[in-house]
């Protein structure tokens, strides 16, 4: 082993700068990790929050079957990510499973998903989300079963309809559960490898439209053999998955951690 | 009456939006079912088909007959009881140390340990690949266990379990002579069965599903894990039609499902009061 200074982040910044100015993904392959993964972040984060909460609060009343909902919710979560891709490679073919059920909303709308580099990330993106929202959306059960029942009826006798009961009595009550589904959808969306590895393939797909940071650090350490690199790589991620998650809850959180 | 009929359609909604999202989440499930029982011919047709005609064992058939597959199946397997069998070992004891135990340092290092949970596993990769390298480890099925015989959450788990058993039974023990292992051995694990039990469950369904830690550390095709083998299979297209690739799939899947069907309840609890813990 040998000392090299800071040659290894020499190596990432450039690789940042080269993606700032716009070069393809094969000059800079981190840089364009980088974006898709802030993209894919930016998509599944909100949408899996929204769709686990609204889900919760639709099966938090008094109704039968709601174990039922619970298990068919939960039965990605505890498949492996790797099989669900496999399986959702197959339903996103050109005709396939997911293009014919999008033609009942969207007629005329069947892309590529897999092979077509202005889809990919998206594709890669709706498995995401469907594979982790059942799993938030149990979470925040268990947060509404906990709010006291005289909150909501005190609320009903100032008047207020099922919706502003949602915005103005749950939505508060549940910040910490918002703020921690947050913070591991955060962690989870921003180191994400192995929907990646197996939809897009080990070299990011058509135009690296689905190579992700973690991806890059993989290629690094294992393919092109710069463990020194790789290192300095998985630091700038876990500098970026620290100071995000960091932001949330200090911001959004309920007492400065 | 107004308000009646309001509640009735508030219902019918709730049914509504509740079993179409079942059907979205279950559908890929149901869907490769069905499909792992027909020709690739009928399985990609469109529209899409739903009732298996011819119905063939084909695809269940030609996974099984590649030699590989047995093998995969079998090195999940030694890993996952590996995976489950250190982390009660070590869990319990750990957790039973920081929990019941007073010694110095105790709270400095379990708050160490704790700050091992927020280090995403990208960093830790290489330094673990490393030691494994240097102690000729490297695709080594029981080498790859050896990084995942303990666990931060599973001893927080333990540690927590621990603390909220009633100190008398503890101080009882300590009067009539008992040792720390002593106590342990038959306090200790005894009274943590639930939790052991938890910690069994969930660390199997982590090692069963796990997929960066194999793909790294295993090297040859025979040494590979369900996960790692059958993205390997689909890379280099060891099956020519998909139907055999869903059928492998559906395999690979089936103990985690099953599992999780048996234990519906008590998993998605656990789930619910680790959230809460957050």
């Amino acid at each position: 082993m040998k000392f090299v200074g800071l040659k290894n982040y020499e190596a990432l910044f450039k690789d940042l700068a080269r993606g700032i100015e716009g070069k393809p993904f094969f000059l800079a392959p981190f840089s364009t990790g980088l974006k898709n993964i802030l993209i894919y972040t930016a998509i599944i984060v909100p949408t899996q929050t929204a769709l686990a909460l609204i889900l919760a609060v639709f099966a938090n009343q008094r109704i039968r079957g709601t174990q039922f909902y619970k298990v068919a919710y939960f039965l990605p979560a505890v498949t492996s990510p790797v099989i669900i891709s496999l399986i959702f490679i197959w339903l996103f073919m050109k005709n396939g499973y997911i293009n014919y059920l999008i033609q009942f909303v969207a007629p005329g709308f069947a892309p590529d998903w897999i092979n077509d580099k202005n889809y990919l990330l998206y594709a890669i993106a709706l498995v995401a989300i469907w594979g982790t929202s059942g799993h938030f959306m149990v979470s925040f059960l268990a947060a509404l079963q906990s709010i006291p029942r005289e909150v909501y009826e005190a609320a009903m006798l100032d008047g207020a309809g099922p919706i502003r009961r949602f915005l103005y009595v749950t939505v508060p009550l549940l910040r910490p559960m918002v703020i921690y589904v947050v913070v591991m959808g955060l962690i989870g969306a921003l180191q994400m490898f192995d929907l990646a590895w197996v939809m897009a393939g080990p070299s990011g797909g058509p135009g690296g439209a689905g190579y992700t940071m973690a991806l890059d650090i993989y290629r690094e350490a294992f393919v092109k053999l710069r463990p020194g690199v790789a290192a300095a790589k998985s630091l700038f991620l876990f500098v970026l998955i620290f100071t995000s998650t960091y932001i949330v809850q200090r911001r959004y959180g309920v007492k400065p951690v | 009456m107004n308000l009646k009929l309001d509640k009735v359609a508030w219902i019918l909604l709730t049914y509504v939006v509740l079993t179409f999202f079942a059907f979205i989440y279950l559908s890929p499930f149901i869907r490769s079912l069905v499909a792992s029982f027909m020709t690739w011919a009928q399985a990609s047709a469109y529209p899409p088909e739903w009732i298996p005609k011819p119905f063939i064992l084909d695809n269940y058939k030609r996974v099984l007959e590649l030699d590989l597959f047995p093998r995969w199946i079998l090195n999940t397997s030694i890993y996952a009881g590996l995976t489950v069998v250190g982390n009660i070992i070590f869990a319990s004891m750990a957790g039973f140390a920081f929990a019941r135990l007073r010694f110095p340092g105790r709270d400095a290092l379990f708050t160490a340990l704790l700050s091992l949970l927020m280090i995403p596993v990208f960093v830790t990769l290489v330094p673990n690949y490393i030691i494994i390298y240097k102690l000729g480890l490297i695709d080594n099925i029981y080498g790859l266990s050896l990084l995942s015989l303990a666990s931060v959450s599973s001893v927080f788990l333990m540690r927590q379990y621990y603390l909220a058993l009633p100190q008398e039974v503890f101080d009882a023990a300590r009067l009539d002579g008992c040792s720390p292992l002593k106590s342990y051995i038959y306090i200790g694990i005894p009274l943590a069965k639930p939790a052991l039990g938890a910690i069994a469950v969930y660390q199997f369904l982590a090692a069963w599903n796990a997929f960066l830690g194999p793909l790294i550390f295993l090297r040859s095709p025979e040494n590979f894990t369900l996960p790692v083998g059958l993205s390997f299979a689909f890379q280099r297209s060891m099956w020519t039609e998909y139907t055999a690739i869903i059928a492998g799939s559906l395999i690979a899947a089936a103990p985690t499902i099953l599992l999780f069907v048996a234990l519906n309840k008590y998993l998605i609890r656990g789930v619910a009061v680790v959230a809460g813990k957050g």
